[in-house]
């Protein structure tokens, strides 16, 4: 399930006033979340819920709920 | 150092011939993939994997000239596919696979336009987009005599005597002036110009090039650039592959996803050479976490080149600094300019210095005659890429062709003995650009102690990460999304020093007051640009007759972007 607040980092990176983000949303259906950006989208999210990815955790993502789920475990390890 | 052209006969399948013979087991490209044991080719076994294809491609019809359009995704044998069509005097040319972002309807417009443009023959490609393309083959007046699946022949190919007989006949009537490969210049798909190089220009500029960058046996190439760019396709697999030179071949979309790939690949296989547009600079120095860099050593490293977008010196200081306790040493940090119409490179800086960095005085910048500054607020920071390489002419030329003196700025204009004849079946196109013998760049730039310094751009044209893009078609979509005043549009490059490149920006006018309304507009207009996989970064929203007009009577780019990014001008609603 996606938070608010995850939600919320991700419209702000990408300047966007609103976008419905479910599980299984990918990132090239958000608009601006493109090769250029998907990087500060990650830093972005990493910074609002102090966690750390691997570049590789990242990449094995299918979607943005599985971004959520890699954020929650995260912070279930701290 | 790499030995120097000879004169007799020559093509590219060749030189890979010799390079099986004198190293059948030096390692020629080494397919990485993310948390994997990378694939190794080595000469001998990338040429076999090339001749099952060569045979397999033959099978299914293709013919001597024919254009084959290879639409594969990373994967280890795009290499041997690519080299079995060039070994049976078929033209291969690597065309980028769809974005999901990109609307097939889309995707299949652009190749259809490609199609109808350049030629196209034959598609290889993958499975999973064969209902997409399908279509397109159908047309009654398409260019497009099949498609295949190469990567499902896999062992169902047996290389067999007489097939090698059949295919080496081939080999012995093509002539070194025969197409060897078709590249496309950058720009929105389906608009983009398609070049037709020779083995002799092909080889002539690997050969000029790798005198220029001092390539030697020695040497090990690191790249994440995709194969249907000039620079992936020219530096980093033509020119290995033809001085038996080991590549590592990374995915662009996983170095995306992780950039520090790129330094780990260096580190683990010794890398000495690798190109990169200047964007790559700052996401390696500002967005890479210490622990991956755990182990990591740059010291192997001879050159990173610059190439593709305009260089920043910023961008330089920046992955100095960053990286120079990994063993990055000033001199490898060098420059190259280059383009598709010349094969790749026209002028490269030298192996043992850092480019060099001049201060220019704005003003003398609008006056077009170069004047040197201190590094203060009143001036330019320009880096320099380089002298012309061997066999390449440059001279900067005034608004009616005649040449300029050393530092006046004016239109590069190029001569290569590696220079395009022309883009297929565009004759208005190279009639703009080719004018005896010389290429018009559209660049701007100067010369200053016999080295070349590319300033700005004579057309509007955006550069996002090394990719053209023109605002013209960004223009088009924009004025068709409802609530946009159509032909009330304008569309810019504007700088995100953040990521050392530039990102697109869009100016629309509109007559909805509403600020809600507006939001939804401004998303509804970054949604359009999605599907052309055009990245809008910025959406600027203003009332009607706002826009100024050039002379020619269509909203100024240069003039309304002025308004809003430079004089940060207000936005009245009334």
């Amino acid at each position: 399930m996606i938070s608010e607040k995850f939600k919320k980092t991700i419209l702000n990176e990408l300047n966007l006033y609103d976008f419905d983000i479910q599980d299984d949303t990918t990132a090239d259906q958000v608009p601006g979340w493109d090769s250029l950006n998907h990087i500060n989208v990650i830093l972005a999210v990493e910074k609002a819920f102090d966690v750390h990815f691997k570049g590789i955790e990242v990449l094995k993502c299918k979607n943005i709920g599985e971004l959520q789920k890699l954020v929650n475990t995260k912070l279930d390890q701290k | 150092m790499i030995k120097t052209m000879s004169k007799k006969r020559e093509l590219e399948w060749d030189r890979w011939v010799e390079n099986a013979e004198k190293f059948p087991d030096k390692e020629a490209i080494i397919h990485w993939v993310a948390g994997e044991e990378p694939f190794r080719w080595t000469f001998s076994s990338i040429l076999k994997a090339a001749e099952s294809f060569a045979v397999g491609l033959k099978k299914n019809g293709v013919e001597r000239g024919d254009v084959c359009a290879i639409i594969i995704r990373h994967n280890k044998y795009f290499y041997p596919i690519y080299l079995g069509i060039s070994s049976i005097g078929a033209i291969p040319s690597v065309l980028a696979y769809p974005n999901p972002r990109l609307h097939p309807e889309k995707f299949t417009q652009g190749l259809e336009g490609m199609s109808n443009r350049s030629g196209l023959d034959w598609i290889l490609t993958e499975k999973v987009i064969a209902e997409v393309i399908e279509p397109i083959i159908l047309k009654e007046k398409s260019t497009i005599r099949g498609m295949f699946f190469p990567l499902e022949w896999g062992k169902n190919l047996k290389f067999e005597g007489k097939d090698l007989e059949n295919i080496e006949q081939i080999r012995a009537n093509i002539k070194d002036i025969d197409p060897v490969l078709l590249q496309h210049s950058s720009g929105t798909t389906g608009l983009q110009k398609p070049v037709l190089l020779s083995h002799k220009a092909v080889l002539d500029h690997v050969t000029n090039y790798g005198n220029a960058i001092k390539l030697n046996s020695e040497d090990r190439i690191i790249s994440w650039l995709p194969l249907y760019h000039d620079m992936g396709l020219i530096a980093a697999f033509h020119l290995p592959l033809t001085f038996g030179i080991p590549v590592v071949q990374i995915d662009t979309f996983e170095w995306v996803m992780i950039p520090s790939l790129l330094l780990e690949a260096i580190s683990k296989e010794k890398g000495t050479l690798t190109w990169l547009p200047n964007f790559a600079y700052n996401i390696l120095a500002g967005k890479v976490h210490d622990d991956e860099l755990e182990g990591i050593s740059l010291d192997s490293m001879r050159m990173f080149i610059n190439c593709s977008e305009p260089v920043r010196d910023k961008s330089h200081k920046m992955f100095y600094k960053r990286f120079k306790e990994y063993g990055v040493k000033p001199e490898s940090l060098s420059a190259c300019y280059a383009m598709a119409e010349t094969t790749f490179a026209v002028t490269q800086t030298p192996t043992d210095k850092e480019a060099k960095v001049l201060y220019v005085q704005k003003q003398s910048i609008a006056k077009g005659v170069i004047e040197l500054n201190g590094d203060d607020e009143n001036s330019r920071t320009c880096v320099s890429s380089g002298k012309a390489i061997d066999g390449c002419e440059v001279r900067i030329v005034d608004e009616k062709g005649n040449d300029l003196p050393e530092n006046y700025v004016g239109e590069i204009t190029i001569s290569s003995v590696s220079l395009f004849d022309g883009y297929r079946n565009y004759p208005e196109k190279t009639n703009a650009v080719l004018k005896d013998g010389w290429y018009y760049s559209g660049d701007y730039g100067f010369c200053l102690d016999g080295e070349y310094y590319i300033i700005g751009r004579k057309k509007d044209i955006i550069i996002v990460a090394g990719n053209n893009v023109y605002p013209e078609d960004v223009e088009d979509l924009v004025s068709h999304v409802e609530g946009v005043i159509p032909g009330r549009v304008v569309a810019f490059g504007e700088d995100d020093e953040d990521l050392g490149s530039e990102q697109i920006s869009v100016i629309a006018e509109t007559k909805i007051l509403d600020e809600t309304t507006q939001k939804k507009l401004k998303l509804e207009i970054i949604k359009a640009g999605m599907t052309e996989d055009i990245n809008i970064k910025k959406v600027y929203l203003v009332p009607s007759r706002w826009l100024i007009k050039s002379s020619a009577g269509k909203p100024s780019r240069k003039a309304n972007r002025e308004r809003l990014v430079v004089k940060n001008e207000t936005i009245t609603w009334s």
